[in-house]
């Protein structure tokens, strides 16, 4: 049952190219010193790409060596101290100076002030000195990991990090207790800058579902971080001044340690996830061309999975000697949380309904990430639920699961966000065709690493663990075999980005017909986002492709994927006229 | 308040006055948010203990020093008004005003943080210290140590306390501190002249954080020092 | 490599079946809603697909009825999941009455247990941690099939866990506190136990085998007399370790030793032959013969052997003769040694205060 309205607006046309800003953010001025003491918001967010790039780099080589360490049942490169280092050095690295700052910092720097129609972040030095702290923080973890490691884990559970270890664990932990105010900047600085600063006509119910997101990472960011904060900092007072809370032989409780470490990691996972969440939402629009399936459903669904993630903690502690009753009430409240992220999957793929798609990097990324998030979640349900997470907890399917989420989920949420945004931010295309292929790779070397390790974790073999069975082997070595390929498509990208960089064809201010007010200004865009004369003003929701106008209500430029050749989708059919049109509203079952 | 928008204190990334204001409150008030949550971990550990071991951790209260905590608690509301003068002198622009308050609320934290010295030399003193070697090592025969066994309770519950009392009371020595700089940085602004009428709200930014610590040492104070009142010494 | 393991690991135990049937009900549902999605998914991107469609699009912003059918039939499956996984695992976590118990102590990085009769095994970890007795002393944790028993579990150092993948259970081992885990086996044989919590450099090595054996094998190996691990000596603290200590202690080995010159036949493998009798005749070594020959040895000498043995009566109880028994019915061949200093100290924690045997 369909009922139409007959929607006519007043609109004016396309708005023609924008001239190229001079000068834009980049070119502004080339030293060195004007970019570290900047607090351009759009500068930071390159610092933090430059940084995060790096420790995704040396994550990843992290991985490389656990992986292949894990050939053989017997260890294959590295002897068991050096593998306990190898893998609390991965996670460390990619958790807390990857994920946690990657889409909020990179990205959400870089696109909130813009995406709202504001001239900056509400606190640009705040900004700013976000960035240096984090630096601080991440240079105490590398300090850490070269000076011999961690080998606790980046779960640091005492007693064995507080008092056996006698690995690098202070420094470790100061670089994660640094780092975690550098979070706690961002997340204030996005809150009140989102509060306070949107333009005319930019009410919260026309805001992008990307800044929605952010604006629900930036408040677990907020409430969450400062729980590990002290946590980190009871667990080096313990460790440094042998005594403390603890320490059972005075009638400390470690699992107490693990249940301040969990309060904040567990929604420490959302903040993770959910700005990829953010980015799919823009990019499966702007590819299908349609307005998103259900706005107040996902705006109102990142906002729950903020609020309810606070709740969930324990779930990592079915097995840790919580009591009976806190377990029943743990898994309850877990499984309250998968709802609102299978809204989101049922909205993102009605948004594809009646769409006119097409299938360029970001978007590839973006289906890509909703794919392999789907296996993530259900998979998650094994583990909340009481009587299977008794078996699986503290094997790999575990660690299969939050990979899915992590990896599948979020680091393709991050690379749709870089490859859509690149234009805007660079002010260059990549390869079309490059990127496409990188994208598939990724995805594909992804499935082969991670699916076996769901079939290990069924069968028992533990997390952790550089000896195994025989019997495990094979599917350890399957999964290595995946990790390669997974390895090579991650760098594929490097260089074709660096390659567009010099080679790229030069960007227009909206190469992909979006809807966003960031698209309304040249690429890359000039100093303060806007020409100051004409600060935008907001008429029209988020997302009307349909009606072919953007958020002030000017008319879109072509469709996305004609400036290039070499776009079998110009080849075939038509894409829409450019410019206005009036739409019949539909309304679906 | 006037909602200039080419007032010299108005930032360049703001449309107003207004705004800028109503960012910086908001702002400030998101961070007290978090300094509330960061604390909210050591207390939530305290309370599941002191529900645990009541004996042993009422019994560890009843050694602290009531009194030196009386006049400290007495130092830091009262730092708290003149805090909020201080406000109040910046809204009406009186400028000699701003100094004398911020520098009596300077005072008396330091005079806080002078007692809370006085006071660990007198805990380290007697031995009321969580560490195996320094628990109860006086020259005194009867201290904390002597007297927790003779009431037959945990010497390593007591400790615990103690661990408690240390870190607690050190974070929030440490967050003074921090807000006297503060106030040290707000006193530099004011010889800038850069704390006009206009531009009060950077004054109002930090009362709220120092109003935060005053308020935390409130809840902190009765559950360290209060919760073994009742249980006298046994010599 | 091996080849591929079968799809549905070993299931071991009643929890192991609970398990199971959740875990498939779970996948079943999950592969149905994803498998849905992703026809939905593909279905769209191949249909509306630019090169299919004229680029315009309907403006549809949502539909309030398929957002409550997709909240609600999603809540309802969850929480489904969440009802039965209550219900397996209140039957985790809630051992049966009668149910054995089994003490063990984990610690970097070994196992320990210790049986209701006091009888103490190492029942695996790092060899590179322990003393050579503790390497030799390996064992297996011995269940009986068909019987629940319950584990209490504590830490000597940091956090362990307990986790055997046959039965579907673990559970987190800590320091100053006690845990318990419960099984009902249901299948004999031997099974995996892992360390499930991250413990350090030898984390990995941390693992041992359960053995579950018929009640009677079991019944037996409380005796002492089924040797289910590493050693041929009995295990610490089982019926026939304190005979072993008697036989020290009352000096048996000082004729009953594996030396050439001995003055007594040796005991090992005696248990249940015919022995040929001075005068004529046999008599079958049973329980009975043992506990004459201690009380009354010259009524029936073996032949080929001098009636020179003392009698004992008076100093043993009969608890002491059902140790002895019990003993010499473990004993077996080539395990006598010479002399008491060279007799293999006792497997577990050590009891004995001093090589020599004297008590």
């Amino acid at each position: 049952m369909t009922t139409a309205t007959t929607v006519t607006l007043k609109i004016a046309p396309p708005p023609p190219e924008p001239a190229p800003a001079t000068p834009n953010y980049l070119n502004v001025d080339y030293s060195l010193w004007s970019w570290l003491t900047t607090v351009d918001h759009k500068r930071i967010g390159i610092l933090y790409l430059v940084s995060i790039t790096a420790f995704f780099l040396a994550g990843g080589i992290a991985a490389g060596i656990v992986r292949l360490n894990l050939l053989s049942p017997d260890g294959a490169i590295i002897n068991e101290d050096q593998y306990n280092r190898a893998f609390t050095a991965h996670g460390v690295l990619m958790l807390f100076f990857f994920l946690i700052p990657a889409v909020p910092g990179v990205l959400g720097n870089f696109l909130i002030p813009m995406m709202i129609g504001a001239k900056d972040l509400a606190f640009p030095k705040l900004n700013l000195a976000s960035w240096y702290v984090f630096m601080v923080g991440a240079g105490f973890g590398v300090f850490a990991i070269l000076n011999g490691g961690i080998d606790t884990g980046w779960t640091l559970y005492p007693p064995y990090s507080s008092r056996s270890s006698t690995s690098s664990v202070v420094p470790g932990v100061f670089g994660v207790f640094i780092s975690g105010f550098s979070s706690i900047m961002t997340g204030l600085n996005i809150m009140v800058t989102v509060h306070k600063m949107r333009a005319p006509g930019m009410t919260w119910g026309r805001l992008p579902l990307f800044v929605w997101s952010l604006y629900a990472t930036s408040l677990i960011q907020l409430l969450g971080t400062p729980v590990i904060a002290i946590t980190t900092l009871l667990l080096m007072v313990e460790r440094i001044a042998g005594i403390g809370i603890f320490d059972p032989m005075i009638g400390g409780d470690p699992v107490l340690f693990q249940h301040l470490f969990w309060f904040y990691s567990h929604p420490a996972v959302y903040i993770m996830i959910l700005p990829g969440m953010g980015v799919v939402s823009e990019v499966l629009t702007c590819f299908s061309r349609k307005n998103i399936f259900g706005y107040q459903a996902v705006a109102w669904s990142s906002m729950g999975i903020a609020v309810v993630g606070f709740m969930l903690w324990a779930h990592h502690m079915f097995v840790a000697g919580i009591s009976y009753y806190s377990a029943l009430l743990f898994s309850f409240l877990s499984m309250l949380v998968a709802v609102p992220s299978a809204i989101k999957v049922f909205n993102w793929t009605g948004t594809l309904y009646k769409g006119s798609i097409t299938f360029q990097a970001p978007m590839l990324f973006a289906l890509g990430f909703v794919v392999l998030f789907v296996i993530g979640g259900l998979t998650g349900l094994f583990l909340a639920t009481l009587g299977t997470d008794i078996h699986l907890h503290d094997t790999y399917f575990v660690v299969a699961h939050f990979h899915f989420v992590m990896v599948g989920g979020m680091v393709l949420g991050y690379m749709a966000g870089l490859h859509f945004w690149w234009p805007k931010m660079t002010g260059r295309m990549y390869s079309d065709w490059w990127s496409r292929v990188a994208a598939c790779i990724i995805i594909v070397g992804f499935f082969l690493t991670f699916v076996p390790q769901f079939i290990l974790g069924y069968h028992g073999m533990p997390r952790r663990y550089p000896n195994y069975p025989q019997e495990f082997h094979v599917y350890n070595v399957m999964s290595t075999a995946g990790a390669s390929v997974l390895g090579f498509g991650y760098l594929i990208p490097v260089f074709y980005f660096t390659l567009s960089l010099f080679y790229g064809q030069k960007a227009t201010g909206n190469p992909w017909s979006a809807t966003g007010l960031e698209w309304q200004s040249p690429s890359p865009p000039p100093l303060f986002n806007f020409d100051e004369a004409h600060m935008p003003v907001v008429v029209a929701g988020p997302y009307e492709y349909s009606l072919g106008i953007d958020q002030m209500g000017r008319g879109l430029p072509e469709g996305p994927g004609l400036g290039t050749s070499n776009d079998p989708s110009s080849k075939h059919g038509e894409t829409a006229a450019p410019g206005p049109m009036n739409k019949e509203t539909h309304v679906v079952g | 308040m006037s909602a200039s928008t080419h007032s010299p204190v108005l930032k360049h990334h703001f449309g107003d006055l207004n705004q800028q204001h109503a960012s910086e409150r908001l702002g400030i008030w998101m961070f007290l948010a978090t300094e509330v949550l960061f604390f909210a971990g050591l207390f939530g550990a305290y309370a599941c203990y002191r529900l645990w071991y009541a004996a042993e951790f009422e019994f560890a209260s009843s050694f602290m020093n009531v009194k030196f905590a009386s006049i400290n608690t007495f130092f830091l509301v009262t730092s708290s008004l003149t805090m909020t003068l201080a406000i109040r002198c910046a809204k009406l622009g009186d400028k000699s005003g701003i100094y004398r308050n911020l520098l009596l609320t300077f005072a008396l934290g330091s005079a806080f943080m002078v007692l809370k010295g006085f006071e660990y030399a007198e805990d380290f003193h007697e031995g009321i210290l969580p560490g195996a070697s320094s628990f109860g090592v006086t020259t005194e025969q009867h201290n904390i140590k002597h007297e927790a066994e003779e009431r037959g309770l945990d010497t390593g519950k007591v400790r615990l306390f103690l661990c408690f009392y240390y870190i607690m009371t050190g974070i929030h020595g440490v967050h003074i501190i921090i807000g006297l700089g503060c106030i040290l940085w707000l006193v530099q602004m004011n010889y800038a002249n850069a704390l006009p009428p206009e531009n009060y709200s950077t004054v109002e930014v930090v009362s709220l954080y120092w109003h935060l610590v005053d308020a935390i040492w409130l809840f902190l104070m009765p559950m360290l020092y209060l919760a073994g009142a009742h249980i006298p010494r046994l010599h | 490599m091996n080849s591929l393991p079968p799809l549905i690991p070993v299931a071991a135990s009643t929890m192991a079946y609970q398990f199971e049937y959740l875990f498939w009900y779970i996948t079943i549902v999950t592969t149905v809603g994803g498998l849905a999605v992703y026809a939905g998914l593909l279905y769209f991107c191949v249909a509306c697909r630019r090169g299919n469609t004229t680029g315009s699009t309907p403006r549809i912003l949502g539909s309030h009825r398929l957002e409550l059918a997709w909240t609600i039939i999603p809540t309802i499956i969850f929480f489904s999941f969440f009802f039965w996984g209550a219900f397996v695992y209140t039957k985790a976590v809630h051992p049966p009455e009668d149910a054995m118990e089994i003490f063990v102590i984990g610690k970097q990085w070994m196992w320990k247990a210790q049986y209701p009769n006091g009888q103490r095994v190492i029942i695996g970890g790092n060899p590179a941690n322990m003393t050579e007795n503790e390497r030799k002393s390996i064992g297996k944790l011995v269940l009986p099939n068909n019987r629940p028993v319950r584990i209490t579990m504590i830490s000597e150092d940091v956090i362990h866990d307990f986790g055997v993948p046959a039965f579907r259970m673990k559970m987190d081992v800590l320091p100053g506190r006690y845990t318990t885990a419960w099984y009902y086996p249901t299948r004999l044989g031997e099974y995996h136990i892992f360390c499930d919590q991250y413990c350090g450099t030898w984390h990995s090595l941390m693992v041992g085998k359960i053995a579950v054996v018929g009640e009677n094998e079991f019944d037996e190996w409380l005796n002492g007399n089924a040797i289910q691990q590493g050693t041929e000596n009995p295990v610490d603290g089982s019926v026939a370790h304190k005979g072993r200590e008697l036989f020290l202690k009352l000096q048996c080995i000082k004729c009953h030793s594996a030396d050439a010159k001995a003055a007594a036949p040796v005991l090992e493998s005696l248990f249940g032959t015919r022995v040929p009798l001075k005068g004529g005749g046999g008599e079958f070594a049973d329980a009975e013969y043992i506990k004459q020959s201690i009380l009354k040895p010259r009524l029936k000498v073996v032949q080929g052997w001098e009636p020179i043995m003392p009698s004992y009566e008076g100093q043993v109880t009969p608890e002491d003769l059902d140790a002895l028994v019990a003993y010499i019915r473990s004993l077996k061949r080539g395990t006598t040694p010479n002399t008491t200093e060279q007799m293999k100290p006792p497997v577990g924690a050590p009891t004995e205060r001093s090589p020599g045997g004297k008590n």
